[in-house]
């Protein structure tokens, strides 16, 4: 219950924040395996944040100490590494500009689909969450179909409608790479880059809360050359 | 001639008995508010009326539904009598709840449905009960009473009784040791985990089982025992004041003639915070009073007369809270010396003409000081006790030895403040910039945040102290840097933003206002403080205050304030008018403030911002 409060109290702590920045970065191999980043940045709005955790409580709910907020990114850490077919995982944070980075490698997608849905019911206090039956990755060794985890927008969407105005200024970028070329994709908002093996969306976290497909994309590979 | 004397007998009858709640006002409350015109609170909704903090401790009942969608107005109160909140805490017993007159007894027991009629032991006197709260109706009067024992006091009898049973210690299951081992955050972690299993399978878990008595099965456990000691002490404690309330006919007007005083005044409500009571209940005291009674009772002398009287005033565009501290001879004396200032006229050219809210606190700190030495030392001489002669020599010592012209000439005692609202502060961002490849890396770039503005500055003939500390500080860290005017501590403030310190005209200011700092270390010249606004601030006592409060509103950080304080601030957002605090000059026996609330326009609803004040007051006080 603790755990999932502070999960809460760090969301609101992004709530307050207008300028979060959200990097979510994936590596896919030929072979399906691959390596996750997922990066957060709150160093727009380092004086609110530092002004909030010097407070005790806000909005009726404990703020966590800095000391609270590492034991629990590090109890992910631990989780997530003891789930099967997660390895190296490696989490970065810094307390000074708010920037936390997390990054696992994964022998499939739906490994790394599964490692996260049990992580994140282990840390909820929730015994039913639907939208984990969501699968946001999905590979076939041609093309991948990618959206974003519905439990995000879901946390999103729980947000006060003046602190979802806030969002309005930060950044979700989504990224895609691969070891061979993108051979085309559906998504319009997507870019390819000059060596057309990775693709990249952009967006806001506002517009993510007002249309959760807006970052669906499939991207089609080139046929592997033998 | 004898129809003149009936007629008089008559009217001087109906002086003598007539029914007044304030008669109903045990002498244990310690804070009391009155409301003389409560016709004011005929619109307030019962709904809105249990939410304010005075209500809390007696709201139980009044939450239990059977209020809802009623307003005051039906609930059977007679609005000819007063009604009064009280709440008080002595060495035993918290007493709170309130009294008021009663016009319908059966519209009241529709609002009062959960109390059911109970045997009374004091003729004419009607008792009813419900839970812990007590309602007791005398002719037209009634008190809604609750009584509570303390915890310290009840777990002192509980303790007593347990061990003169021959029980073990209670808590001896408990493994202290392990519990100090482990990590604060994983515990609480650990606690809730244990709860979540107790809820889950509904029974306990063997750690947080109750203790037990050990023999005889039939004995109750610990907590069993503690709660029959709470019920039988909370009975007794309620037996002893209703019998000093309705037979002895004591009531806090009887006791202190001060109250009885203020209860003649007609303003809209009347205050009372007996402070020398107070003292009693302050937590910090309880090692005095275990380890040196003598000297705790010594000052609580000190400290007695000391009692706050206020009045509120309900204007056409203006509400007034008027109070007056009393103290005793010796502490009002201390009071008297440090008040007893010159103003320094310096701080008025750094508060800008265009400040949201400044104060101003004016006070001789060495004064003070000999006069507290003189009083004090006395009284601490006297206790027989080792640690405190050396607690004595060691001040004595200090007296003799310490630079007290340096001391007192660095810091004065006299300060001021600003706030000038929110304004925009350069600091420095984290972004991520990327290739053509979509790789990407961090740059730092600056950015701006919202921040309020402060000042905060205070009298000293000795800026070459403070100075000297500055220096040697920029030796030791390139984050103090002097700028000639003045100096900078960079990323001060939630390690983001700049402190400036300006250390000229015989003040030593604190500030984040960069434009303060670098154009302006010499004050604001035309845009400081006009005339008219300076003279209020040189004419108040020791203290004067005032905030815009249509720019103070607008400027509030919404962030850091809760839901329902920012719908009280939206309430008020549109609202124009100034607060202004004043004080007199403090004599030896009391120091008079007044609190004023300009406003232009009409308020709406008179009784709700009677309340709202009201609540302020017990919150602050409480």
């Amino acid at each position: 219950m603790k755990t999932f409060a502070y999960f809460g109290m760090i969301f609101i702590l992004f709530g307050f924040t207008s300028c979060i920045e959200i990097i979510d970065d994936i590596t896919l191999k030929n072979d399906g395996s691959g390596t996750l980043k997922y990066s957060i940045n709150l160093s727009s709005n380092k004086v609110k944040i530092n002004s909030i955790l010097a407070l005790d409580s806000l909005e009726g709910k404990k703020v966590p100490s800095i000391a609270e907020i590492e034991a629990e990114i590090i109890s992910f850490k631990n989780k997530l590494d003891a789930k099967t077919g997660i390895s190296q995982v490696i989490v970065d944070y810094n307390f000074t500009d708010f920037i936390f980075k997390i990054q696992c490698d994964f022998t499939s997608v739906s490994a790394l689909q599964l490692a996260i849905k049990e992580v994140v019911q282990e840390l909820s206090k929730e015994k039913n969450m639907p939208e984990l039956d969501h699968n946001w990755l999905s590979w076939d060794g041609t093309k991948i179909v990618r959206s974003i985890p519905d439990i995000t927008t879901k946390r999103v969407k729980e947000l006060k409608p003046e602190d979802i105005e806030l969002l309005k200024t930060g950044n979700y970028t989504s990224i895609s790479r691969f070891e061979r070329m993108v051979d085309k994709f559906d998504n319009p908002s997507a870019t390819l880059s000059k060596n057309k093996l990775a693709v990249m969306i952009r967006t806001n976290p506002y517009a993510l809360s007002q249309n959760s497909n807006i970052l669906e994309n499939t991207i089609y590979l080139s046929p592997i050359k033998n | 001639m004898k129809l003149y004397s009936f007629i008089f007998c008559l009217f001087l009858g109906n002086l003598v008995f007539a029914q007044r709640s304030e008669d109903l006002i045990p002498k244990d409350a310690v804070t009391v508010f009155s409301i003389n015109n409560i016709s004011l609170l005929q619109k307030i909704s019962m709904d809105d009326l249990v939410r304010y903090e005075f209500m809390e401790e007696v709201q139980q009942e009044l939450f239990d539904g059977s209020t809802s969608g009623k307003t005051l107005k039906d609930s059977g109160i007679d609005f000819n009598q007063k009604l009064n909140v009280f709440y008080g805490r002595g060495d035993a017993y918290e007493v709170s709840g309130f009294t008021f007159g009663i016009k319908n007894k059966e519209e009241l027991f529709q609002v009062f449905d959960d109390f059911e009629k109970i045997e009374s032991s004091y003729p004419g006197i009607e008792f009813y009960s419900s839970y812990f709260n007590n309602l007791i109706i005398r002719g037209n009067s009634a008190l809604l009473i609750r009584v509570e024992p303390t915890m310290e006091k009840v777990d002192e009898v509980t303790d007593s009784i347990w061990y003169a049973r021959g029980n073990e210690d209670p808590w001896s299951m408990y493994d202290y040791e392990e519990e100090r081992e482990s990590d604060s955050a994983y515990q609480e972690i650990l606690e809730e985990e244990i709860f979540e299993e107790m809820e889950e399978e509904d029974k306990p878990v063997s750690n947080y089982d109750f203790p037990d008595a050990e023999e005889d099965p039939n004995q109750k456990n610990y907590y069993e025992l503690r709660d029959s000691v709470q019920v039988q002490m909370q009975m007794g404690f309620l037996k002893t004041l209703c019998d000093e309330l309705l037979v002895k006919k004591i009531s806090l007007s009887d006791f202190d003639p001060r109250f009885a005083k203020q209860l003649t005044h007609t303003s809209e409500g009347i205050f009372y915070l007996d402070n020398s009571r107070n003292l009693e209940k302050a937590k910090g005291l309880w090692y005095f009073q275990t380890m040196f009674p003598s000297l705790y009772v010594d000052l609580k002398n000190l400290y007695s007369e000391n009692v706050l009287l206020g009045d509120l005033l309900l204007k056409e565009n203006s509400v007034e809270f008027l109070m007056e501290a009393h103290y005793g001879k010796e502490l009002g004396s201390i009071y008297e010396k440090m008040n007893d200032s010159k103003f320094d006229k310096n701080i008025l050219k750094y508060i800008h003409n265009d400040n949201t809210a400044y104060f101003t606190y004016n006070i001789d700190l060495r004064e003070a000081y000999e006069q507290a030495y003189k009083i004090i030392m006395p009284i601490l001489t006297d206790e027989r006790n080792a640690q405190m002669s050396a607690n004595v020599l060691t001040i004595e010592l200090l007296n003799e030895f310490v630079n007290k012209d340096a001391l007192f000439g660095t810091y004065k005692g006299s300060l001021f403040g600003t706030f000038n609202g929110i304004k925009k502060i350069k600091t420095k961002k984290i972004i991520f910039t990327y290739d053509e490849e979509f790789n990407y890396i961090e740059e730092e770039t600056e950015a701006e945040e919202d921040m309020p503005i402060f000042t905060l500055g205070f009298t000293t003939d000795r800026g070459d102290i403070p100075e000297k500390v500055l220096k040697h500080l920029s030796r030791l860290t390139s984050r103090f840097e002097n700028k000639g005017n003045y100096w900078v501590y960079e990323n001060a403030i939630l390690e983001s933003a700049p402190l400036y310190m300006i250390n000229k005209n015989g003040l030593f200011i604190f500030t984040n206002d960069e434009d303060l700092a670098i154009n302006h270390a010499n004050g604001y010249g035309k845009e400081a403080l006009s005339k008219k606004e300076s003279k209020k601030s040189k004419k108040s006592g020791f203290v004067y205050g005032m905030i815009d409060w249509a720019q103070a509103i607008e400027r509030f950080p919404r962030d850091f304030f809760n839901a329902e304080q920012n719908a009280i601030i939206d309430a008020m957002r549109g609202k124009t008018g100034t607060m202004e605090l004043t004080s007199s000059k403090t004599s030896a026996e009391k120091t008079n403030f007044k609190l004023v609330y300009n406003f232009e326009g009409i308020y709406d609803n008179s009784g709700k911002y009677l309340l709202d004040l009201l609540n302020s007051v017990y919150v602050i006080s409480k």
